[in-house]
């Protein structure tokens, strides 16, 4: 896969994306209550990567998480794993379901 | 020193030893039975006392020794314990604080030798252990007292090459008053440091770095500084060295010196072509990238053209084991640090750095974190599936497997490929050859140990400062030079040095100048001089290392070394090797 940082660009574009602080440590795996293999540190890689195929392929992932913020609340570095997710949601729900955001 | 061969040793049963098996808190006593070695030793020729201790390092332990030595009257000490390279010093200082001349005293190795060496085998163990003392009890009581041989030093030092380890070396030498001789090969000093623009932890820049040592040097009136000029020639030993210099115009320069620090750095690796693709237009080297970077604040550009990815191969030339085994130390946070003022520059400037370890130690830890944070992207790759860098179309192209991926297949079109290149040893043939320097397998001068004696070299007098030893950054350069710097003032602010009076010496009634022994000796310390009518070698004590490669050569057994004469080194091949009836 070619990387394309332009795919990371459009993710943020939303709800701010950010894991560039992630240093692969895996405790959010561990942590996971709901045990997503996935998430967040390699799904997170493949944004920053640009590997937008690869995010596509794990749309049920992105939303089986609870967002319990376990992983969060003891990530070393201080990566808002949730809103990570939340942002993938918004991108999938804008691009892939054509879904227009709630008005306020 | 006493000068007498013919002074009688007495006879082992006329001495009075005392020994100590030290249990070394477990280390030893766990595996050997010191107990019934000090049982099968007590009756041993010449032994007057003998008791086992907890840790005969320990203070406790050195006051019992001293206690003994006084109450029991005793003439030799054996201490059964750990590597004489680790307390030789500290029961020599023991004995003679008891009385004893140092030289009096002997170690058995009976634990890295011994224990540690045979923990499944409790019966095999002390039987070696009381072998490897009975050895140490038979040089005892064949031992003699020696005085240390004293020479006067001269209070100047040569420091060759004044890079930064040079400069500040010269410079701390000065403080102290010690008046220095700083010898360049290059046409300018300040070394690799003036190539750049800014360094980690603190930003500051190696230029100004060097031109601020440079202006400090310019005020001091006991430096003198010779550039584009090389060490030559070198005679003489510690304390009193003359050293030969070879200055700009071709002359010959003579200089006294008491310690000479050897500052010779390093160069930094440069790749062959095709390696990484260095050589196509873009493939830049750590230290030419760190040119390009430079001090400035707009964004990058190479060849006219704006730079908008950068991509790291780590480890070049380093951690490779068909190349330099060796990790450079300094390229991961030099790297890191380097991201960090690129992305300051852009901060939309895309930075892949491919590793294989980042070794970015102690509080460099902070400038990964900030190469993290200002959106560099790290990718690990294996040792056996390193990345490739080729030209496809206009651009470069690095193909990568990504090991956090799983490794995923990744590839990154890009402006431009930096090789993090690490740090080699200099050519240095004339210097190594002159100084008579230990080489490592890497090719960096040796150190005597590595954190025992950092920055002592076998040869008495000469120092290392910096990266002519070993990779390091340039706090670390600093501080080892600042360690030679100690060094070398202990030795030259005193006056005088105390020698191990362990040194060959020439029965000259045999010897018939062969010249086979002079051969021999890697120090050059024995020279040929005339006795009555005959010519014979002499040692010259303060060159003499003691380490007996005349001995064995000499045709006429004319040569001993004190502390392991012919006698001595007999009489303990035969306790090592007789049997327990």
């Amino acid at each position: 896969m070619k990387v394309d940082p332009s795919f990371a660009e459009r993710v943020s574009k939303g709800t701010p994306f950010n894991a560039e602080a992630c240093l692969n440590c895996g405790q959010c795996t561990a942590l996971c209550p709901i045990g997503i293999h996935l998430l967040p540190r390699k799904l997170f890689r493949y944004v920053l990567l640009g590997a937008e195929e690869k995010v596509l392929e794990e749309t049920d992932t992105i939303y089986s998480c609870l967002l319990c913020k376990m992983c969060e609340e003891n990530c070393p570095a201080g990566v808002h794993i949730t809103e990570n997710v939340r942002a993938l949601r918004v991108l999938l729900a804008r691009e892939e379901m054509q879904l227009a955001p709630v008005e306020g | 020193m006493s000068e007498d061969p013919s002074q009688e040793v007495p006879a082992p049963k006329e001495r009075r030893v005392g020994v100590f098996l030290c249990q070394c808190g477990g280390n030893i006593s766990d595996y050997v039975d010191t107990e019934k070695a000090r049982a099968t030793l007590e009756k041993d020729p010449g032994v007057a006392h003998i008791e086992v201790q907890m840790f005969a390092c320990s203070d406790a332990g050195q006051q019992c020794i001293v206690r003994a030595i006084q109450e029991k009257k005793l003439d030799g000490l054996v201490v059964a314990s750990c590597s004489p390279k680790l307390h030789t010093m500290t029961f020599r200082g023991a004995a003679r604080r008891g009385g004893l001349n140092p030289y009096e005293y002997t170690q058995a190795n009976v634990r890295e030798q011994d224990s540690w060496a045979h923990t499944h085998d409790r019966q095999g163990t002390t039987d070696k252990a009381v072998a490897i003392t009975r050895a140490a009890i038979a040089r005892t009581v064949r031992s003699r007292p020696l005085e240390p041989i004293r020479t006067d030093t001269a209070p100047s030092a040569l420091v060759v090459g004044a890079g930064v380890s040079g400069l500040r070396s010269a410079l701390a030498l000065s403080d102290l008053g010690i008046s220095v001789h700083l010898v360049e090969r290059a046409e300018k000093p300040g070394g690799q440091l003036t190539r750049w623009a800014r360094l980690f932890p603190n930003d500051k820049s190696g230029r100004a770095i060097v031109d601020s040592l440079l202006s400090e040097l310019g005020r001091r009136d006991n430096i003198v500084l010779y550039t584009r000029a090389e060490v030559v020639e070198k005679e003489g030993h510690i304390g009193d060295f003359t050293v030969k210099v070879r200055t700009s115009n071709g002359e010959k320069v003579t200089l006294k010196v008491g310690a000479i620090v050897v500052a010779t750095g390093f160069e930094p690796y440069t790749p062959p072509k095709g390696e990484f693709g260095y050589g196509e237009d873009g493939v830049l080297t750590l230290p030419e990238f760190e040119e390009l970077l430079g001090d400035g604040s707009r964004p990058i550009e190479f060849h006219g053209r704006p730079v908008r990815t950068i991509t790291y191969v780590y480890c070049v030339g380093s951690r490779n084991p068909e190349g330099h085994t060796y990790c450079s130390r300094y390229c991961c946070s030099a790297t890191s640090y380097a991201a960090i003022r690129a992305a300051g520059r852009d901060p939309h400037v895309r930075q892949y750095h491919l590793f294989r370890d980042i070794r970015t130690y102690g509080k460099y830890e902070s400038l990964y974190e900030r190469a993290l944070k200002s959106g560099s992207l790290f990718l690990r790759y294996k040792d056996d599936s390193p990345p490739t860098v080729t030209r496809e179309g206009g651009g470069l192209l690095v193909k990568v497997a990504d090991q956090l991926t799983g490794g995923e297949g990744v590839e990154i079109p890009t402006d431009l490929v930096v090789l993090v290149t690490g740090m080699v040893p200099r050519e240095n043939t004339v210097l190594t050859d002159v100084l008579k320097l230990p080489v490592g397998k890497e090719g960096f001068y040796n150190e005597i140990h590595q954190k025992l004696r950092p920055v002592e070299t076998v040869v008495d007098g000469v120092f290392l400062a910096g990266t002519a030893q070993g990779p390091k950054n340039t706090a670390e350069s600093v501080a080892s030079a600042l360690a030679a710097v100690s060094k070398t003032a202990g030795i030259l602010l005193k006056g005088y040095v105390d020698l191990d009076p362990l040194v060959a010496k020439i029965d000259t009634s045999a010897c018939t100048w062969c010249g086979l022994c002079a051969q021999a000796c890697p120090y050059g310390a024995i020279e040929e001089v005339a006795e009555g009518d005959k010519r014979v070698a002499k040692v010259v004590p303060v060159l003499c290392k003691g380490e007996g490669a005349c001995v064995p050569v000499c045709p006429l057994q004319a040569i001993e070394v004190e502390g392991y004469t012919h006698d001595q080194m007999r009489s303990m091949i035969e306790a090592l090797a007789s049997e327990e009836e």
